[in-house]
C-alpha cells in the first residue's frame, strides 16, 4: 500500500528517541546538580535494568499481537516465593528456580488461554494479573519478605568493568531478544503471526507454539525482573511491579512498536524506558509529588497514540469481528 | 426451525448458567454458614453492590458496543474528591454539589469518548492511559488529603435501602433503554459489527461517545453513594480496583467481551454473585487477600464459558449448513 511511505521508519523513531534522551540528560545536569553523583547513576541503571528486562519480553509479545498485563504482578510473586521457600530451608539457588518457575506458570496458564482457547489477551492477563497480586497479598499480609542469602543480595555491588552486573545481564538479554527476532526462524514467526495470525497459519506456522513460547517467557522473564527488583531494594514487597505493565507497555509504544502487532524495535522500547526513567528522575530531583509521573506518563501514551494515528489506517486490522473498526468507524 | 421447547430455548439465554450458578452458591453458604441467609445479609451486600452495581451498568453499556472503560475507579475518585473540594468546602448547597460531581463525571465520559473515537487504537490502551492521567491528577490536586466535614444532608444516598433503590431505577432505565430503544438496540448493532451498523446509518462515532459519557456520569452517581455510606471523601479509591470490579461482573454476566452481546439482567446477577461470594468469604474468616484470587477466576471461568459458546454456535452453523 502507498501509505507505507507514510511510516515513520524504525530507525527514524530511534534516531528521535536517542535525541530526546540526550536532551533530557543534557537538562537533567544543567538544572541539578545531583544528577550526575554516583548514587544516581547507579540507582537509574538497576532500575533501567529491571524494567528494561520487561519491556524486552513485553515488545516481543506486542509484536506477536498480545499483551501481557500480569508482568507486574508476576515480578511481586517470584522473590516472595524464593524468599519463603529459603526461609523453610530450600537452598536458594533450588528456591529461586521455583520463583521463576512460578512465572513460567503464570505464563503458560495465560498461554493456555489465549493461544488454545483464543481468548482475548487484555483480559486473560487481567484475570491472572489480579489472580497473582491477591496470592501475593496473601502470602505477605501486609508484610515484606526479607529472608535472601547475603550472597544474593550483594550482587547489587556486583560490577564488570565499572557496570553493574544487572545492568550487563539486561543488555545481554536485549541481545538475544534482538537477534531471536531479526535473525531466527522464530523471530520471523513471531512477527509474521503478529501481523496476520491467518496468514501465518497458511503459511505453515504453528501459531499456538509460537504464542506459547511468547507467553511463557515473558512470564519467567517478568520472574526474573522481580529478582532483579528484589537485589536493588534488598527485600521483597507486596506492591512491587504495581505500575509495571503501564510504563512498559508505554515505553514499548514509545519504541515504535505498533500496538496491533507485527512490527516493533527492542531496541526502541529500552530507549523509551530510557526516556521515561529520565521524566521520572527529574521529577524526583525537582521535589515534585510523585504523582505527576503518572500524569505524564498518561499524556505520553496518548500523544505516541496520536502519532500512531497515521499508521492506523493500514495497520489497525481487527482480529475479531468485534473489534471491527474499533474507533474510526465508518 | 419454529417452536423449540421450553427447554432448548431457557438453555439459549446467556443468563441462566449464571443463574444457576448464582443459586447454587447461595443456596451451599446458606447450609454451611449460620445465619447467612438473613436479611441482615441481604442488607450488607445490597449495600456493598450498589457501587459495583452501578459502575457494571455503564461498563455493560461500553463492552456491548465492543469497547472497555478501565478509567471508572479513577473518574469516580476524582468526581467526589474535586467535587468536594470546590462543593463541600465552600458550603455550596446539596442541590449544587450533587450536580457540580455528576458534571465532572460526564466530562471525563466525554474526554474518554472523544479521545476513542479520535483514535482508532482500542479503547482498552486510551482508558489505560486516562485511567493513569485522571490518578495522578486526583492526587496532585488533592495531596492525597481526605474530605472529612461532610454535612449530615449529603447523606442521605448511602442510607438505608437508598443505594440499592438507586442501582434499581438505574437498572430498569438502561434496560428499558437498551431493549426497548433504537439506541439500544444501535448499541448491540454497533458492537456486533462496526462497519455494518455504520452502512446502516447508525450514527456509529456519535454512539461511541454516548456510552463513555454515561459511564463516568455513573461513576461519579457511585462515588456520591460511596461518599453517602462511608461518610468522607477519600482520593485513594481511584486505586482501589473498582474498574476490575465492574469488568468481573459484566463479564461473569455472560457479556461477550468481543462486543454485541450482554445484559443489564446479567450483569445484576454477575454484581450480586460476586457480593454474595465476598460476604461469605468475609463470613467464613477468609482473609480479604484472596479476594482478587476469586474475582479473576471467576473472570477466567466466565470467559471459558463464553468460549464454549461460541464453540457450539459455530458447529451448529455448520451442521445447518450441511443440511439446507
Amino acid at each position: 500500500m502507498s501509505a507505507s511511505r507514510r511510516l515513520p521508519s524504525l530507525l527514524r523513531t530511534i534516531a528521535m528517541l536517542v535525541v530526546v534522551n540526550l536532551v533530557l540528560v543534557a537538562v537533567l545536569s544543567s538544572i541539578s546538580g545531583s544528577f550526575f553523583t554516583p548514587r544516581n547513576i547507579e540507582n537509574l541503571s538497576l532500575r533501567i535494568s529491571e524494567l528494561g528486562m520487561l519491556a524486552i519480553s513485553q515488545t516481543i509479545v506486542i509484536i506477536a499481537g498480545g499483551l501481557d498485563l500480569s508482568i507486574g504482578a508476576v515480578m511481586a510473586l517470584s522473590p516472595v516465593i524464593a524468599s519463603k521457600l529459603y526461609e523453610a530451608g530450600v537452598p536458594f539457588w533450588l528456591a529461586a528456580l521455583a520463583g521463576i518457575g512460578a512465572g513460567a506458570l503464570v505464563g503458560l496458564v495465560n498461554a493456555v488461554l489465549i493461544a488454545r482457547f483464543r481468548m482475548q489477551p487484555i483480559i486473560v492477563t487481567l484475570a491472572t494479573m489480579t489472580i497473582v497480586r491477591s496470592i501475593v497479598y496473601g502470602l505477605l499480609r501486609g508484610r515484606t519478605a526479607t529472608a535472601f542469602p547475603d550472597p544474593f543480595l550483594d550482587l547489587v555491588d556486583l560490577s564488570l568493568l565499572g557496570v553493574p552486573f544487572l545492568l550487563v545481564a539486561m543488555l545481554v538479554l536485549a541481545l538475544l531478544a534482538g537477534g531471536m527476532l531479526n535473525l531466527t526462524p522464530l523471530g520471523r514467526a513471531v512477527i509474521a503471526v503478529g501481523a496476520n495470525a491467518a496468514t501465518a497459519r497458511l503459511a505453515g506456522i504453528r501459531v499456538e507454539r509460537v504464542l506459547f513460547a511468547v507467553y511463557v517467557a515473558s512470564g519467567i522473564i517478568a520472574a526474573l525482573a522481580g529478582l532483579a527488583t528484589t537485589i536493588r531494594v534488598q527485600a521483597a514487597t507486596a506492591d512491587a511491579g504495581l505500575y509495571a505493565p503501564l510504563e512498559v507497555v508505554t515505553a514499548v509504544l514509545i519504541g515504535g512498536t505498533l500496538v496491533t502487532g507485527g512490527r516493533g524495535s527492542v531496541l526502541g522500547a529500552l530507549l523509551g524506558i530510557l526516556t521515561m526513567l529520565l521524566l521520572v528522575n527529574g521529577s524526583t530531583l525537582m521535589n515534585l509529588s510523585p504523582f505527576y509521573q503518572q500524569v505524564a506518563l498518561g499524556v505520553i501514551l496518548i500523544a505516541v497514540i496520536g502519532q500512531d494515528k497515521f499508521r492506523k489506517r493500514v495497520f489497525f486490522k481487527p482480529r475479531r469481528p468485534g473489534l471491527a473498526g474499533t474507533g474510526g468507524g465508518s | 426451525m419454529s417452536s423449540p421447547s421450553l427447554l432448548p430455548r431457557l438453555a439459549g439465554k446467556r443468563e441462566l448458567p449464571m443463574l444457576v450458578f448464582f443459586a447454587i452458591v447461595v443456596t451451599v453458604l446458606s447450609v454451611t454458614i449460620d445465619g447467612f441467609f438473613s436479611v441482615d445479609t441481604f442488607d450488607n451486600v445490597s449495600r456493598q453492590i450498589a457501587v459495583i452495581g452501578l459502575l457494571s451498568v455503564g461498563m455493560t453499556l461500553v463492552v456491548i458496543t465492543g469497547g472497555i472503560d478501565l478509567s471508572i475507579g479513577a473518574v469516580m475518585a476524582f468526581a467526589i474528591s474535586i467535587g468536594g473540594m470546590i462543593g463541600i468546602a465552600d458550603g455550596w448547597p446539596i442541590y449544587l454539589v450533587y450536580p457540580l460531581v455528576l458534571a465532572i463525571g460526564l466530562a471525563l465520559g466525554l474526554l474518554n469518548g472523544l479521545l476513542v473515537v479520535h483514535f482508532a487504537v482500542h479503547p482498552m490502551i486510551i482508558t489505560l492511559a486516562t485511567m493513569s492521567i485522571v490518578r495522578g491528577m486526583v492526587m496532585v490536586i488533592t495531596g492525597g488529603l481526605y474530605i472529612t466535614s461532610i454535612p449530615n444532608d449529603y447523606m442521605w444516598i448511602g442510607a438505608g435501602y437508598t443505594p440499592f433503590v438507586v442501582l434499581a431505577v438505574v437498572l430498569v432505565v438502561f434496560h428499558v433503554v437498551l431493549t426497548r430503544t433504537r439506541f439500544g438496540r444501535n448499541l448491540y448493532a454497533l458492537g456486533g459489527n462496526a462497519d455494518a451498523a455504520a452502512f446502516s446509518g447508525v450514527p456509529v462515532d456519535r454512539y461511541r461517545v454516548w456510552v463513555y459519557v454515561i459511564s463516568g456520569g455513573l461513576a461519579a452517581l457511585a462515588g456520591l453513594i460511596l461518599v453517602g455510606r462511608s461518610g468522607f471523601v477519600q482520593p485513594q479509591v481511584a486505586f482501589d480496583g473498582y474498574e476490575l470490579s465492574a469488568i468481573a461482573a459484566v463479564v461473569i454476566g455472560g457479556a461477550s467481551i468481543f462486543g454485541g452481546n450482554g445484559s443489564l439482567v446479567g450483569t445484576f446477577l454477575g454484581a450480586a454473585l460476586l457480593g454474595v461470594i465476598l460476604a461469605g468469604m468475609t463470613m467464613l474468616g477468609v482473609d480479604a487477600y484472596w479476594q482478587g484470587s476469586v474475582q479473576g477466576t471467576l473472570i477466567i471461568a466466565a470467559i471459558s464459558l463464553e468460549y464454549l459458546r461460541q464453540q457450539q454456535s459455530a458447529k451448529a452453523q455448520r451442521l445447518s449448513r450441511r443440511t439446507p
